[in-house]
């Protein structure tokens, strides 16, 4: 999809498309969204949509900045309490690592 | 003249044409004689001009060969600067299309050599019911013949089944079914490479985690592949459900099977792709007469401008789950009109990735030009006259149709190409040698370049799979076989050359 051949009105649509989308638990849909709109909210001369794809885009933003800071924090916690948690550690885990023989 | 003007249309007719007929043979004479052509005179300059850069007006193609287009000599004087556009794109698409499949290669080869997983052999896919377990050659010859003997039914099978849906127009049905594999790919295969990478190098992680890191890829993905997204996404995804698959054959498929298959598909790909009924033809062909994009799934464009992707799967084997996606595809149309659809052949299953390896690259040139000429067509008939040769267009459509020509063009490959590249690689590293693997590596891309030069020299759709793989079996047999030993008796004798 090249966004430069795109008419504004079909770039607002899926700005916000995307935008909404990204409420479904969808922190890596509002991060391409926020990369991939960020020329066209801010570098391209100013055209009528443009104030509107700039609000979802710094809102995409925001979210994946808020969902980064808290999934590295989860991580974080997990990887240092895991052992600690016991049982519900081991519950919880995906993968957890063996120890070298 | 006269004489010349008229041969040298029919020439260049039947190349607009070109999956239908053959090459023209002469073009090198004609070529000579156009530069002289060009001096003719001829009305409109201007124009003329702007269709050269553009490479814009052919004949119609539709219009039968010879009759038509003709008349005119200024037709002739493009030509030349054409086909050296055509080699200039070539020259960089080459590029364009040695990256990704690089990557995937690279994908691949280092999850092989990382992750133990893969190359261990426990289950087996349902196409190969024989495991070469027993320690006789005969025996596992006859086996592994035996097996990519059944994979290749079923790979024919899924592709006239494709087919036949295409013809009836059941699109519905197609596009469920390339959904369905890329499913299945972005998400259980997905995870279940994850879960070995994970495994490989030691690293805890919590189900939460995990499950948020998989929705957000899958459902990324679809969106991306089937819907709108970023181009560089869309590819990067592609690039990964191609080595995927990759490493689902090459772990799933039974040693001496996995390498006859690779023979096989390519084998496969020449019939597909070249025969007067081969399935993919039938299918290109198809696509263009309806003047429509083919569901772009299955196909990797170097070029954006309108993509569309799909994925292509296709229900087959899957070991585990029963189906296995199939490749995907991206076509590329140009936006402009909607008239422009690029045939690219989409290959369907997996294994039809084979198939999809058909690759169809189809020099774009090809296809815009049809579609070119689909607008001019419609332009003309609405503007102005009909003439044969839509060459008086206001100027403004023509810049545009320059603008887009400029990106338009891509190459195009199969995914299937890309998957049973990355297997052949794959399969060298896993022996843990790396001459071996790099023979096979560079052996690949030499064949991808000699593929394009001919598609640059033929101008139609050309199986990426034979000679690529022609070259990287040759290399990787010869490299086992010969130069290992050889090297290895050269460093124990510690001569050096």
């Amino acid at each position: 999809m090249d966004l430069s051949k795109m008419k504004n009105d079909k770039k607002l649509y899926l700005c916000r498309w995307y935008y909404r989308a990204g409420f479904a638990f969808l922190p890596f849909l509002w991060c391409v969204n926020a990369v991939w709109f960020f020329a066209e909210a801010f570098r391209k001369p100013p055209y009528e949509e443009q104030r509107e794809i700039r609000k979802y885009v710094v809102m995409s933003g925001i979210g994946t900045i808020i969902w980064t800071a808290a999934l590295t924090t989860w991580i974080t916690v997990f990887q240092l309490y895991r052992a600690e948690w016991g049982e519900t550690g081991d519950w919880i885990s995906f993968i957890i690592p063996t120890g070298i023989p | 003249m006269s004489d010349s003007e008229c041969e040298s249309a029919t020439e260049y007719t039947s190349l607009m044409d070109a999956h239908v007929a053959p090459v023209r043979t002469e073009s090198v004479a004609e070529r000579k004689r156009k530069p002289q052509n060009s001096l003719e005179p001829r009305g409109d300059t201007a124009e003329d001009d702007h269709q050269e850069n553009g490479l814009v007006s052919h004949a119609p193609t539709d219009a039968p060969a010879g009759a038509p287009a003709t008349g005119n000599p200024s037709d002739i004087t493009e030509w030349p600067l054409e086909e050296e556009e055509e080699l200039k794109y070539g020259a960089k698409h080459v590029i364009k299309l040695f990256v990704p499949v690089s990557l995937c290669m690279l994908v691949v080869v280092a999850t092989i050599s990382s992750v133990t997983f893969y190359t261990t052999k426990d289950i087996y896919l349902v196409y190969t019911p024989f495991h070469e377990e027993s320690p006789d050659t005969s025996t596992k010859v006859w086996n592994a013949l035996a097996n990519s003997l059944i994979l290749m039914a079923v790979i024919v099978v899924m592709t006239v089944l494709l087919i036949i849906l295409y013809k009836y127009r059941c699109y519905k049905i197609i596009h469920g079914w390339l959904i369905l594999s890329s499913l299945m790919l972005l998400f259980i295969f997905a995870y279940l490479y994850l879960e070995e990478v994970l495994r490989a190098y030691n690293v805890p992680m919590d189900y939460i985690t995990l499950a948020i890191m998989m929705w957000n890829f899958g459902v990324v993905g679809m969106i991306c592949i089937h819907w709108q997204g970023p181009l560089r996404l869309q590819q990067a995804y592609l690039i990964f459900v191609a080595a995927l698959m990759a490493l689902v054959f090459i772990k799933y498929l039974p040693e001496w099977t996995t390498w006859v298959v690779l023979g096989v598909i390519s084998v496969w790909d020449l019939v597909a792709v070249l025969t007067p009924k081969g399935p993919l033809r039938i299918l290109v062909e198809t696509a263009q007469e309806r003047n429509e994009q083919i569901f772009p799934a299955l196909i990797y464009s170097s070029t954006v401008i309108y993509t569309l992707i799909n994925m292509a799967s296709s229900d087959e084997p899957k070991p585990t789950s029963s189906t296995t996606p199939a490749t995907t595809s991206t076509c590329t149309t140009t936006a402009a009109t909607g008239s422009c659809h690029a045939p690219t052949c989409p290959t369907p299953n997996r294994e039809g990735d084979t198939e999809s390896g058909f690759s169809h690259e189809w020099i774009l040139n090809h296809e815009e030009n049809a579609a070119r000429r689909q607008r001019e067509i419609r332009e003309a008939s609405n503007g102005q006259q009909r003439d044969p040769e839509y060459r008086t267009f206001p100027q403004q459509q023509q810049q545009q149709q320059i603008e887009m020509d400029d990106e338009e063009r891509g190459v195009k490959l199969g995914l299937g190409d890309f998957i049973f590249y990355s297997v052949l690689v794959g399969k060298a590293s896993s022996y843990g040698d790396w001459n071996t693997t790099l023979a096979c590596f560079v052996a690949i891309l030499i064949g991808l370049c000699l593929t394009l030069l001919l598609l640059a020299i033929f101008k139609k759709a050309l199986p990426a799979l034979p000679i690529s793989i022609t070259f990287g079996l040759i290399f990787y047999f010869a490299t086992r076989e010969i130069v290992k030993p050889f090297a290895d008796s050269l460093a124990s004798e510690q001569v050096f050359i």
